[in-house]
């Protein structure tokens, strides 16, 4: 009881202490909120990048076989789909027809595949919804795509996905097999890829390895690769931003040092007179601990929600330079968040107890002086 | 008369405690919401047989990762010189690093 | 109350700039009585007061407080003693800036662990006591010099110490400030408090209410060992 009111004692008097410097504590706060701010905003948005590529790509194919053409990525004879049934613990395989589209009036690109089950009418497409947006095309519109002929063929809008699937749609047009070949002139007997469905997922490593030599012009790609590549991808330690950022670290590091460890004389004497008056080297210490928390926990609290408003309701707004780049179509999607206690904790430890110590450590010295220093003051 | 300002402090632990309890809860309620969509992605994908994440679309290798090309230049890594902004964010997948 | 016995401080020990600040000096401070140490500058009194206060220990010799010797006591010991039993105002006052009146008379009780409401009340009643009771809230820099002293007496009466410790108390103030200083000092000896000043000014000394003048001189007490 009498040690939480002493606490709240000095609790008061460190408040009214950061008080005093309240235009240089406050901008020591706003700083280091912004610090925080921006480490949570990558951890939240990359951890929910991660999860929902894991959720999302569960059902992506479980190998994709390329052909590999003098290192490059080279259309597949459907010869190979025969040979490839043939190994033991193969189930389904299928070709698949995709590649990429260049729209030079809007300068977007976009991916098109062939359709799926069921498919669609000849002559009629399915967009996502930023194929929608960049084209202005809504449902019965005639969309002109140009073929490897010169010529253009127009094909009509059936239908848009919706814009809950757009993390994976965005820049999709679906169209019929037989158009698809036509537009892009892929030679009956090829397609881009191969996907493999394989009866026992154990055995997925003994397949692919079996398919690399049966068909050494190949490469088989495991769903278990294309999950990591996303955990890769987006693993938040990192990427040029963290890189620039780190450089924000670093300037506010020496910032937060210096201010911390250069206590002025003004301080120097004000803890004097605390020793002076009875306050025990540990209780000066105690009230330069609770300024450093206090400021630290509120840079914390403060970074950490705005980080979460700014990546799960304003879509990382601040992010998007970064993750548009050049690109024309730009897929806007709500992430579900996720909030990992151990990442908050983490974070926690990392901003609020590296300040409280860089307060408490200069003031060791200044707090153990003797009492009677500040009467020849 | 007046509050103490210890009082600032304890209220405001207690609201920044309160409201990161909130956020918590609001992601809870958000994936609990979320089943819809995530199956409906999950169809997508599974019927058009994808393989990546609309993410970016300036470049192959950032669009579909995971099928980039091993060899051509300015397609593996992120890390070789190349213009793209995404290029700072994607990494090389791992089946194209080497072991 | 106080007594030393041959106390010796010496500074900077060992080192060519050594210096013997006190010699031998003896001494027994009553209960209830203003002492008042008088002598030119640089004659030990600011460092008498500091071990008379448990503020800094002695070269050699010891210190007894009511028959207790605590001499040897440590840090933590001698702080809350001190705390309990000296109130002390500085030369300077000493009080800190920025923050308000009452919050500087808080301050020596601000880490005893006491009930923030009842304290704040026993700050209040000394600030009314001296007539600052609309200044409470005010910063002290705002204050004039008369109400900066009152507010260093009421700060070294908060935690009600058996012994008012002042240094010069009246160095900085005008003869009008002055004499209003001691009155107070008569009004909190007459309420029962030991007194001990140091003062080279000769309207402190020469007041009718002083009990008992020590002269100094180079670290040792000059004149009749009397104990009044
Ligand atoms: N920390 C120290 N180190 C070295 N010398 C010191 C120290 N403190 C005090 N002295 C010396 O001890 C002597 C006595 O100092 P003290 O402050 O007690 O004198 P004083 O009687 O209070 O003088 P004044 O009337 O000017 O306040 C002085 O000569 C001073 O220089
Ligand atoms: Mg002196």
């Amino acid at each position: 009881m009498s040690l939480l009111e002493r606490h709240r004692n000095i609790i008061d008097f460190a408040l009214s202490s950061l008080g005093r410097r309240w235009k240089k504590n406050l901008a020591l706060t706003l700083v280091y909120a912004f610090i925080v701010f921006t480490l949570a905003s990558v951890i939240f948005f990359t951890e929910a990048v991660k999860r929902e590529a894991r959720a999302v790509l569960k059902g992506a194919p479980e190998i994709v076989v390329q052909r590999l053409m003098a290192g490059r990525h080279d259309l597949i004879p459907a010869g190979y789909i025969d040979i490839l049934k043939k190994i033991t613990g193969v189930g389904q395989v299928k070709g698949r027809l995709w590649g990429y589209y260049f729209e030079p009036s809007t300068g977007a690109n976009y991916t098109i595949v062939a359709s799926g089950d069921p498919p669609l009418e000849p002559g009629t497409i399915a967009v996502g919804q930023g194929v929608s947006r960049t084209l202005h095309a809504a449902v019965g519109d005639l969309i002109p795509l140009r073929g490897t002929d010169g010529a253009y063929v127009s094909f009509e809008v059936a239908r848009v996905f919706s814009h809950a699937s757009e993390l994976v749609s965005a820049d999709l047009i679906e169209m019929p097999a037989a158009d698809l070949r036509a537009l892009f002139g892929v030679p009956a007997g090829f397609f881009t890829d191969l996907t493999l469905k394989v009866r026992n997922e154990k055995e997925l490593v003994v397949v692919a390895d079996k398919i690399r030599r049966l068909l050494p012009d190949t490469r088989p790609i495991l769903r278990d690769e294309i999950l990591r590549t996303y955990d890769s991808l987006f693993d938040w330690r990192s990427g040029l931003l963290l890189v620039v950022f780190a450089g924000a670290v670093a300037a506010f590091i020496i910032f937060a040092w210096d201010k911390a460890t250069s206590l002025s004389m003004d301080e120097r004497r004000e803890m004097g007179v605390l020793k002076a008056v009875g306050w025990k080297t540990s209780e000066v210490i105690a009230m330069k601990s609770w300024e450093g928390i206090i400021v630290s926990l509120t840079a914390f609290f403060g970074g950490i929600l705005i980080a979460y408003v700014h990546v799960f309701f304003s879509s990382a707004l601040l992010f998007e330079p970064v993750l548009k780049g050049w690109a024309v179509l730009y897929p806007r999607f709500q992430l579900i968040p996720h909030i990992d206690p151990y990442q908050v904790l983490a974070l926690f430890f990392l901003t609020v107890v590296p300040y409280t110590v860089a307060t408490v450590i200069p003031s060791w010295n200044a707090a153990t002086v003797d009492p009677d220093s500040i009467m020849r003051l | 008369m007046f509050g103490r300002k210890s009082d600032i402090f304890f209220v405001g632990v207690a609201l920044g405690a309160a409201a990161l309890g909130l956020m918590t809860a609001h992601a809870d309620y958000r994936i609990a919401g979320a089943g819809p969509s995530l199956m409906e992605k999950a169809a997508l994908v599974e019927r058009l047989e994808l393989t990546d994440l609309c993410l970016f679309t300036d470049a192959r290798y950032a669009r579909h990762p995971s099928v980039a090309d091993r060899h051509s230049a300015f397609q593996d890594s992120p890390m070789s010189a190349e213009h793209f902004p995404s290029g700072t964010v994607v990494l090389p997948p791992p089946h194209l690093c080497p072991q | 109350m106080v007594e030393l016995k041959h106390i010796t401080k010496v500074f900077n020990r060992n080192r060519p700039d050594e210096f013997t600040a006190l010699l031998d000096v003896s001494l027994l401070v009553r209960a209830g009585k203003v002492t008042v140490f008088k002598g030119p500058s640089g004659s030990g009194k600011t460092t008498l007061l500091s071990i008379i206060g448990a503020m800094a220990k002695p070269t050699s010799g010891r210190v007894f407080l009511e028959g207790k010797e605590i001499t040897s006591l440590s840090e933590r010991f001698l702080t809350e003693i001190r705390r309990r039993t000296f109130g002390f105002i500085f030369q300077q006052f000493h009080l800190i800036r920025g923050i308000s009146a009452i919050e500087n008379v808080m301050l020596p009780a601000t880490t005893t662990g006491e009930k923030h409401a009842t304290l704040r009340d026993r700050a209040l009643r000394l600030l009314d006591l001296f007539g600052l009771s609309a200044k409470a809230r005010s910063r002290v820099e705002w204050l004039s010099g008369g109400e900066v002293q009152r507010v260093a007496i009421a700060r070294a009466l908060v935690n009600n110490p058996a012994v008012i410790i002042a240094d010069e108390p009246t160095a900085h103030l005008d003869t009008r400030l002055s004499m209003d200083f001691l009155g107070i000092m008569e009004r909190l000896n007459a309420e029962g408090k030991t007194i001990i000043i140091a003062s080279h000014d000769p309207l402190v000394y020469e007041s009718g209410m002083v009990s008992r003048v020590v002269e100094m001189r180079d670290g040792e007490i000059r004149g009749p060992r009397q104990s009044a």
